[in-house]
């Protein structure tokens, strides 16, 4: 039998709804200071972008176009299972959820090794600030400021998703044991803004890093 | 608070919509379109995190508390985003005192 413990309504709280609602919000409350710490990096590429046009788009111009574009595909379709495993769990069907996370999982895993391998491929071209970085054009510096900021932003969205992968393994084994369902999902959902969340913030980086230096490839 | 998890249907259509909008947005890339290839790219990011906010994080079908704290961390970010380029955009402007 699943354990229920969870389901206690703590004494601060009048009706399992308001539980659930305070939870909820607390998660939203949590994502808008992420949005604050990625929201300060935003502001300072902006700056630089707006100062050195040229040389921003010269570093964009050597992202793999093609593996971010993928990238961007196997994010969006992570949020699909995790909405997916979302319906499925309130839908008292644990188990489809169970498979959709594990999904979700390598979705994630297989966007890591996509984003790793970039990384390789930019040490192999000497695009890695601190790590033998070469370039010989007139604006080296500021190009090398690009790749400062894509290594410092897109590993911290990275660490973010590793996090994510940790929490959805967290919610996987509760929901293959039925521990999570209809009755009580607060954690799963709490999960998947999360996620989501992550995911709204690649679409953001595929957008100023990738983007701009594509037409020049 | 009432559960509010979208339909099916609503979460393939914004899924559809997203990997539709990255087409698009990867196509532009490939485009010349001087100074607005990263605008109209964050545009379109934008219009993404709005649909993923709204369909998938339920911000349009939850609870008022929802949308008035995510509301509030998109003014904040904006305030950040927007006084910081006041200062950046506006040096220069004006004369030194006594010039």
């Amino acid at each position: 039998m699943a354990d229920t413990s969870h389901l206690e309504l703590r004494e601060q709280f009048s009706t399992p709804e308001q539980q659930r609602e305070s939870a909820i919000s607390g998660m939203w409350i949590f994502i808008v200071t992420e949005l604050m710490l990625f929201g300060g990096l935003f502001v300072a590429f902006t700056v630089y972008r707006l100062r050195y046009p040229a040389a921003f788009t010269r570093g964009s111009s050597e992202m793999e176009y093609w593996m971010g574009a993928l990238n961007t595909g196997i994010l969006i379709s992570s949020s699909l299972t995790m909405s997916l495993a979302e319906y499925f769990v309130a839908q008292n069907k644990s188990m489809r959820g169970a498979i959709l996370l594990l999904v979700t999982i390598l979705l994630g895993a297989a966007f890591l090794g996509i984003k790793f391998t970039e990384y390789y491929l930019h040490f192999h071209d000497h695009k890695m600030p601190a790590f033998g970085f070469e370039e010989t054009g007139p604006f080296a510096p500021q190009v090398q400021l690009f790749f400062v900021f894509y290594y410092v932003m897109t590993g911290l969205h990275s660490l973010h998703l590793l996090i994510g992968i940790g929490l959805v393994f967290f919610m996987f084994v509760p929901t293959a044991l039925r521990s999570l369902n209809a009755e009580y999902h607060t954690p799963l959902d709490n999960t998947s803004l999360y996620w989501h969340f992550i995911d709204v913030i690649w679409v953001f980086l595929f957008a100023i890093f990738y983007i701009p230096g594509a037409h020049i490839r | 608070m009432t559960e509010q998890h979208p339909s099916l249907m609503t979460i393939a259509l914004t899924w559809f919509g997203l990997l539709g909008l990255t087409l698009l947005t990867s196509l532009l890339g490939l485009v010349n379109l001087g100074a607005m290839n990263p605008t109209v790219a964050v545009i379109i990011a934008a219009v993404q995190a709005s649909l993923i906010a709204l369909f998938l994080m339920h911000a349009l079908k939850g609870p008022a508390l929802i949308r008035v704290i995510a509301a509030g961390g998109v003014l904040w970010f904006l305030i950040m985003m927007v006084l910081t380029l006041t200062d950046f955009i506006t040096r220069g402007w004006l004369l030194p005192f006594g010039k």
